[in-house]
């Protein structure tokens, strides 16, 4: 057994390859989804959600409403400059795993191209061939450092290729979020200070839990009441709990 | 689908503009992503300057954003700089940036920042299109062959995975991917990428073929004999990715100074700060303290201006020569070039094309057709393949106007000759040795063709091409006062003629490989000598002159190691550009580097005796190294 598979079999390490291309691919120091539409989606549930917190606590305590618009707004101000280089930080440090993945790829494909090749083999075996077809596909594949490069990140890291938006894209569909669910939230707070604030917030809580499942294939309907019964809670718990601690 | 050239992104050093991981469209947000930032908080900048005399809080949101996008970059380079022990312009840089804002004047710590982010925006801009050139050179590498299996089937494989005794199979108008002997088959090849020779040589069975070769004619199949890591063209690209890091003269002497001297400022700054006010009426804090006029003397003698001076300008050079298709060997090539005083031509593939040219052709044994009548067959047998001499012979018969003969029962052995029936005549074009075996072995430069029309035997001949428009490139070299001569190893009357149709004055001809040698180096000695060659046989001129120029795409193996600059298109029109190029960088340079030195001494004295405040040393400063960069920028502009 060679040293590059640690002692596992070329199967069992090209799944442990995949784990690796996953955890590249994901958002693991974070929650924000990758892509411009997720990041929106995401950014203005939350921004939704926090504005509703803070209504439901400013209206208990009795503020008046220029200054529940005023603290608010200084609120979302700090929100949008945390969200949006949050999102683009969190996008650039997965771009640079998968950087470093694609890196430490090519260096096995010049430096360990025998076990790669037995990669190959033990993933096309996976999938049905044999014999001699099996030796003629990996030759074909091993001829051409570029394509070999690009089956092993796909088959053996289960990467993706060209899917990703850039993180500053990715950035920009937080900052829209946020705007977005500001703007619709202050107009409704403007005009309807009680139940349009309530109804404001459902709706950008359901348009982006419906969005979200839509891109994760999810089922929206169950998704948006889950969001909305989160969110509710969250409004809830911070009413019932201001009338505990400011009676 | 095709793959996904992984190449460009690996030699751009996994640039995310060029990220597979991306998609197509959502790469163009990270093009020149430095620029666009530095950019955008030059804006903010100019906002929050603005501001700062309306509305002081808003200025300062402005300016968080500043620090935001040019601090944290500086900031993080700066300790990364610091974790490897070592003090440079971005740790002075950063630290008077970010120490403004305690004393106060975040408007000027950010001005800094944005200028200093700008000039290194600036300067990764040119590496970048430095870089490209490079890139380009791995194209042309073969990636892969075709092997032949034990049982005649053909499959793709990695050339890096081949090894000695392998059998490939070579198609006709490829390029001979390794090194190896032929086993099956008979064609012509052509070295134009390994000599920069363009004429055919016929190959057979048992023949040795380089890497690099192109096959012409017909298919061969040929057993390996070196690996992949031998190849020329390995060694060609591993050559220049190595000699663009060789650094000019001015350089290493800056390179050299630039440590102590930041230590220096540093230190400088440290006990101006602490040492003032014990030895003046100064305070430490405030406009008037000596921590803010420390300040102002480091951002003044801060040698950004000195440190970009000669890179910038080089590298705007390297630029510049690379789009018009020159590849230079590092800035030092550039220095070696502005000292020549002599430009000397290798004549055969150098001043002349490779195109031949059918000078003649004359009947061996009395004929009893009229000429035009033996170039019509041989028209009619030539047009038939593609080979330069059945292209001279076509076009000498279509000058003429002739009409081709009919040939019968044409035959091609390819790298041999061509044979067929005119009427009932058995006929044939090719090899001297081939159609007219006893014909004594031509002691002339010229390349031959026989042919063989039933018992009558004709022999055509072919010379080189002079390029075109050379006389007036003669000119132009002299001009720039550089003396044009030739060095050759052909017959001084041919020599003679040669160079009295491109107004040469200089001739050296009947020159051996070394007498070429010894000449070269007894005019490199007396003054710089530019050596321009393209094949093998030049080589050793091409080491020896100041500089070596070589021709060819890629260049003669053995001439693209020995040379300094490779001009990639064959275009010897593009050597004044590059004299005068050579000559415009050293002058760039000695400009910025004067201006950063007079920026440097009029700026930090004052600065230290408080005569000059914190942002007019910034702007002195600052502006001295966006002027040093700007200028060295006009390197860029192509056109001589």
């Amino acid at each position: 057994m060679h040293q590059h598979f640690k002692g596992k079999k070329a199967l069992d390490h090209v799944i442990e390859a995949r784990m690796k291309g996953r955890t590249a691919s994901s958002e693991v120091h974070g929650t924000e989804l990758p892509g411009h539409y997720s990041a929106a989606a995401d950014a203005s549930k939350e921004t939704a959600v926090i504005l509703l917190v803070l209504w439901t606590l400013f209206s208990q305590i009795g503020m008046i409403l220029s200054w529940i618009y005023l603290i608010s707004l200084t609120f979302i101000i700090g929100w949008l400059f945390w969200k949006v280089g949050r999102s683009a930080i969190l996008g650039w440090a997965r771009l640079e795993r998968l950087h470093r993945v694609i890196e430490e790829e090519r260096w096995e494909i010049e430096h360990h191209r025998h076990q790669e090749r037995e990669e190959l083999k033990a993933l096309y075996a996976a999938k049905g061939f044999s014999g001699k077809l099996l030796e003629e596909v990996t030759d074909v594949l091993m001829a051409d450092d570029n394509r070999l490069l690009q089956v092993m990140l796909e088959e053996e890291l289960g990467l993706n290729l060209g899917i990703h938006e850039h993180p500053l894209k990715q950035a920009t569909g937080a900052l829209i979020g946020v705007a977005g669910a500001t703007l619709i939230m202050s107009v409704a707070l403007l005009y309807l200070p009680w139940w349009g604030t309530l109804l404001s917030a459902a709706l950008v809580i359901s348009l982006s839990a419906g969005t979200s499942a839509q891109l994760e294939k999810n089922k929206p309907l169950p998704f948006i009441i889950w969001n909305l019964a989160a969110a509710a809670l969250s409004a809830g718990g911070a009413y019932f709990l201001a009338q505990i601690l400011f009676p | 689908m095709k793959p996904y050239l992984f190449d460009e992104f690996f030699s751009s050093g996994l640039e995310e503009s060029i990220s597979p991981f991306l998609t197509k469209k959502s790469r163009t947000w990270g093009k020149n992503l430095s620029l666009k930032s530095s950019s955008s908080a030059a804006v903010l900048l100019l906002f929050a300057f603005l501001l700062s005399f309306v509305n002081l809080p808003s200025s300062h949101l402005l300016l968080s954003l500043v620090y935001f996008l040019v601090g944290t970059p500086a900031l993080i380079s700066a300790l990364h700089d610091l974790k490897n022990l070592e003090i440079n312009i971005d740790i002075l840089m950063t630290t008077a940036a970010f120490v403004a804002i305690l004393l106060g004047s975040g408007l000027e710590g950010a001005l800094l920042l944005v200028l200093f982010a700008l000039s290194h925006s600036l300067e990764d801009l040119v590496t970048h299109k430095a870089k490209s050139a490079i890139h380009n050179l791995n194209h042309i590498a073969p990636k892969f062959a075709y092997v032949l299996a034990p049982d005649k089937t053909l499959f793709e494989k990695s050339v890096k995975e081949i090894t000695p005794g392998t059998h490939l199979f070579i198609k006709t108008g490829e390029i001979v991917p390794l090194d190896g002997t032929i086993i099956e088959g008979s064609s012509s090849v052509n070295l134009v990428h390994l000599t920069g020779e363009s004429l055919p040589l016929p190959k057979t069975i048992g023949d040795t073929l380089p890497a690099g070769a192109r096959n012409l004619e017909a298919a061969l199949v040929i057993e390996v004999t070196r690996t992949n890591s031998d190849s020329t063209l390995t060694r060609i690209i591993q050559l220049v990715t190595a000699a663009a890091h060789a650094k000019p003269r001015m350089q290493r002497l800056l390179d050299r100074f630039g440590g102590p001297y930041a230590t220096t400022i540093i230190s400088l700054t440290l006990l101006f700060a602490l040492a003032l006010p014990l030895f003046f009426p100064l305070p430490y804090l405030g406009t008037e303290g000596a921590i803010y006029r420390a300040l102002a003397f480091l951002i003044a003698a801060s040698p950004c201006a000195l440190i970009l001076a000669t890179p910038t300008a080089y590298l705007s050079a390297l630029s510049a020569c690379a789009r018009q298709g020159i590849l230079l060997k590092g800035g030092v090539t550039l220095d070696a070039l502005a000292t020549c005083k002599t430009i000397a031509f290798d004549k055969t593939g150098t001043l002349t094309t490779g195109d031949l040219l059918c000078t003649s052709f004359e009947p061996l044994t009395p004929s009893p057709l009229s000429p035009d009548e033996v170039l019509s067959i041989a028209y009619g047998l030539e047009r038939q393949v593609v080979h330069p001499i059945a292209t001279a012979i076509c076009r000498l018969a279509e000058e003429k106007k002739l009409t081709p003969a009919a040939i019968t029962s044409f035959q091609s052995h390819p790298g041999s000759h061509l044979e067929g029936r005119y009427g009932a005549l058995p006929v044939a074009i090719g090899l001297p040795e081939k159609i007219a075996p006893d014909l004594p072995p031509s002691t002339t430069d010229h390349i031959l063709a026989a042919l063989r029309i039933g018992p009558h035997l004709y022999l055509f001949r072919f010379t080189d091409q002079i390029r075109k428009d050379l006389p007036p490139l003669m000119q132009k070299l002299t001009h720039l006062k550089l003396t044009p001569i030739m060095l050759t190893g052909d017959h001084a009357a041919n020599a003679h003629a040669v160079g009295k149709t491109l107004g040469l004055s200089h001739i050296f001809a009947d020159l051996r490989p070394e007498d070429k040698l010894t000449r070269v180096a007894a005019l490199s000695s007396q003054h710089g000598l530019a050596m321009v060659g393209d094949g093998i046989n030049d080589a050793p001129a091409l080491a020896r002159a100041t500089v070596g120029i070589s021709m060819g795409r890629i260049g003669s193996a053995a001439a693209v190691d020995a040379s300094d600059a490779i001009l990639l298109k064959d275009d010897l029109h593009l050597l004044p550009f590059l004299f005068h190029k050579a000559r415009q960088t050293i002058r760039i340079s000695k400009q910025n580097i004067t201006l950063s030195l007079a920026v440097i001494i009029l700026a930090s004295t004052p600065a230290l005796l408080g005569l000059v405040p914190l942002w007019a040393a910034v702007l002195l400063h600052e502006g001295g190294t966006l002027l040093v960069g700007l200028n060295s920028l006009r390197l860029l502009r192509t056109p001589y």
